[in-house]
């Protein structure tokens, strides 16, 4: 996830000025471009095809049928909307998962972007070893999703693990933090917000653009530091802002592999960490009710559509982008 | 627009939606294909590749390579293509090869999922295979009759297995307190608990009301069952006196904190709280000791769980079972048939899924074994064995629901956000419409 994220940005620029302003050329030469094209996009089509568009089209079917993954699809019922009728009035485990969900994304993600930021802005000065450092704080990232980091968070937060060591050395009593079901989710938020490597370093590329030049004219017009970091510094990021802000709340919401590894895919103690994915997950492949999961994973997707467009629609009144001349 | 380009789009789109279209139908036919037989006509001694699917330890895997290696010696032109994987996930990848019509010709099921892949008719039915391709004539007939649902036999026990409650032995030895025995109640083995905790430090037994082996003995010796039919066999008034016997025991300073309890409800049988010394007791099942032996340098004793012993009963632990999809289901039945009937692979495979099936092969193979942890096993299940219960019921489908309902509602209790009576009624809303 973290690479994607980093790479999207180059591949969007690159791409756009390979599209021809205007089409140039002789008809034929025209119709043989085409053709080239399609054979150029053809195996990216039908990997799209066979990997995305044909397995959603097949989810939204089955969301619509009481398919249990394990009889042939050719026994599945269609039961209509009865799927999506049980999430939202006859499932309470269904809203205890969009609660955890939700919970975590409001906090967690604001807390990482804001820690990227701060991080970020005190490795942008030119001082000895900081490259060592954007390294040492971007690592967690490149082993984000994994397995091995959440099996390693479980053992430092455990109520023997090395956090409570640490805070023994104060006299300070631990916790259980991740076998308690009042601190197994703020564990979990503690461990995406470590991970900010990512967005930290497309600040860091989104601060080397701010051109000197600004600051310059601040400090002569009287500006001090934080005057500076408010009138120059964030409305010039506001791209990358907008930009972090949207994929980490997708990806706080996607949440799974650290609550599935810590819950030991039960989404325990008592619901605590049942992140939607993972009771998604739980709902398909445990009780046998893909039609229901599909169902779920369509909502999902939705909502996630909605949040987004929110964000688009709000973004028009915060982002600033410096090319003005476009707009 | 320019004709060719059109043509061409609508072409893509026509194919597009044809993919759409033929994809799941080629799937679900691939899925029902192959009803019957099969293989049946096919030379005996022509070439066979046998994909073989398992979960469990290294150490069983070991085993069982070597027993399917003995097997091989015999037949050389079985080739067997064989995965395994730890208990987590076995059976959600098994699900998925089945929703894609791949399952394995030869697989491992449990309780959990018997039913649940049966009544779905993933299994194949091997009654017909009865007596001639499969002998079960020496096995206990609750081991044979656990293997069959809906009247047909769709699996065979690869062992048998009862409840056992583990204790430290060299802890109680040190301090001089009493060993737990068979046929305590259960509060004199809450009490026995609360003295160990006192004394030692280390609190006397895992709570086990998250545990639904525990809780079925419980159900059992209350004259009830924990399922009857398609239905569960209590009330919402049993489950919360369940929960309330263990709060008790939590008031008392008996069990390790919800936490603890928490931990080993989640972690699998190497991280029993018996064998990393948060509790003195575990409950898990008989045959587990030597593994539990592996992860602690103790002395481990087993004894049967509280309350009458005919609340237990001999259960098969696991069961083979052959696809209903496989074409080389001939092939299949003789590998399980040498697996459950042979002296060489049943030696070979000792108790790790439980007591060999086969009376005659397990009397046979108790007089070799050395391992100590091994024997104890052997010898609880063959103390416990006059005493045993009637089997119950295959659990139905849903069984699995009921499982992870369960571990719950009890931590709900533990954690204190829910009475016994509310987490009691929750849970029984919740499974009873998932079983049938």
């Amino acid at each position: 996830m973290a690479l994607t994220t980093a790479e999207q940005p180059s591949v969007r620029a690159s791409r756009a000025p390979g599209i021809p302003a205007k089409r140039r050329g002789s008809r034929r030469g025209r119709r043989s471009e085409a053709a080239a094209g399609y054979v150029f996009l053809s195996p990216w089509l039908l990997g799209l095809m066979a990997v995305t568009a044909v397995p959603m089209l097949l989810s939204l079917y089955i969301s619509f049928t009481n398919y249990d993954i394990l009889s042939p699809l050719s026994e599945v019922e269609w039961v209509g909307f009865d799927n999506y009728k049980r999430m939202f009035t006859n499932d309470p485990s269904y809203w205890r998962s969009v609660t955890v969900t939700v919970s975590f994304a409001l906090i967690a993600v604001p807390l990482k972007l804001a820690v990227a930021l701060g991080v970020a802005l005190l490795l942008n000065r030119a001082w000895r070893g900081v490259g060592l450092f954007r390294g040492l704080f971007y690592l967690p990232s490149l082993i984000g999703g994994s397995v091995a980091l959440a099996i390693v968070w479980v053992n430092m937060f455990n109520r023997e693990g090395a956090f409570n060591g640490f805070l023994g050395l104060f006299g300070i009593d631990g916790k259980p933090w991740v076998n308690d079901p009042s601190w197994a989710l703020e564990t979990l938020m503690v461990l995406a917000i470590w991970q900010f490597g990512a967005p930290m370093v497309i600040f860091l590329a989104g601060l080397k653009q701010v051109p000197t030049e600004l600051y310059e004219a601040a400090s002569v017009d009287g500006a001090g530091r934080f005057r500076q970091f408010r009138s120059v510094t964030l409305p010039m990021l506001s791209p990358v802002i907008f930009f972090n802000l949207v994929l980490e709340t997708i990806n706080g919401f996607q949440g799974f592999t650290a609550a599935f590894v810590l819950s030991n895919g039960t989404g325990g103690p008592v619901d605590s960490t049942l992140m939607y994915t993972l009771n998604l997950y739980i709902k398909g492949f445990t009780d046998y009710e893909m039609g229901y999961a599909s169902a779920m994973a369509w909502v999902f997707l939705l909502a996630i559509g909605i949040i987004t467009a929110v964000f688009f629609t709000t973004g028009r009144f915060w982002v600033h982008y410096s090319d003005g001349d476009d707009r | 627009m320019h004709p060719p380009l059109r043509t061409h789009r609508r072409r893509l789109l026509r194919g597009l939606v044809a993919a759409a279209i033929a994809v799941p139908l080629v799937l679900g036919a691939a899925a029902c294909g192959d009803d019957e037989g099969g293989g049946s006509s096919a030379d005996p001694n022509a070439p066979v590749r046998l994909s073989v699917f398992y979960w469990g330890s290294e150490a069983r895997a070991k085993l069982t390579e070597e027993a399917l290696n003995a097997y091989k010696a015999k037949h050389s032109n079985v080739e067997f293509e064989v995965t395994w994987q730890a208990n987590q996930g076995y059976a959600d990848k098994l699900a998925t090869l089945a929703a894609g019509g791949d399952v394995p010709d030869l697989f491992a099921l449990d309780d959990n999922m018997l039913s649940d892949f049966a009544t779905r008719n993933v299994t194949a039915d091997l009654t017909e295979y009865k007596g001639n391709k499969i002998d079960v004539s020496k096995f206990p007939p609750s081991l044979v009759e656990y293997g069959t649902v809906d009247g047909k036999l769709v699996g065979i026990s690869a062992g048998e297995n009862t409840q056992g409650l583990v204790y430290n032995k060299t802890l109680l030895t040190k301090n001089g307190l009493p060993e737990p025995t068979t046929g305590q109640t259960w509060e004199q083995h809450i009490d026995w608990a609360a003295q160990v905790a006192a004394k030692t430090k280390v609190p006397g037994t895992q709570d086990p009301s998250a545990d639904y082996k525990a809780f079925w003995v419980w159900i059992r010796q209350q004259g009830k069952d924990l399922y009857s039919g398609k239905q569960l066999g209590f009330t919402a008034d049993d489950l919360a006196k369940w929960f309330t016997l263990w709060k008790g025991a939590r008031d008392k300073k008996a069990t390790p904190t919800p936490d603890v309890i928490h931990e080993g409800n989640v972690t699998d049988i190497s991280k029993q709280l018996v064998v990393t010394g948060k509790a003195a007791t575990s409950w898990v099942w008989a045959n587990q000791m030597p593994e539990l032996k592996k992860n602690t340098k103790d002395e481990l004793g087993v004894v049967a769980y509280p309350g009458d012993p005919s609340g237990q009963w001999a259960r098969s632990s696991m069961y083979w079972s052959v696809a209903r999809s496989s074409d080389k289901k001939d092939t299949a039945i003789d590998v399980i048939n040498f697996l459950v009937n042979d002296q060489a692979a049943v030696n070979i495979l000792g108790t790790d899924r439980g007591l060999p099936s086969n009376m005659d092969l397990r009397t046979a193979f108790a007089s070799t074994v050395s391992d100590a942890n091994m024997k104890l096993s052997i010898q609880v299940e063959n103390d416990l064995a006059p005493k045993f219960g009637k089997a119950p019921q295959v659990p139905p489908k849903g069984h699995s629901t009921f499982r992870s309902e369960l571990v719950k509602a009890a931590e709900n209790v533990q954690f204190g956000k829910a009475t016994p009576e509310k987490a009691a009624a929750d849970l029984i809303a919740v499974v009873q419409p998932k079983l049938g």
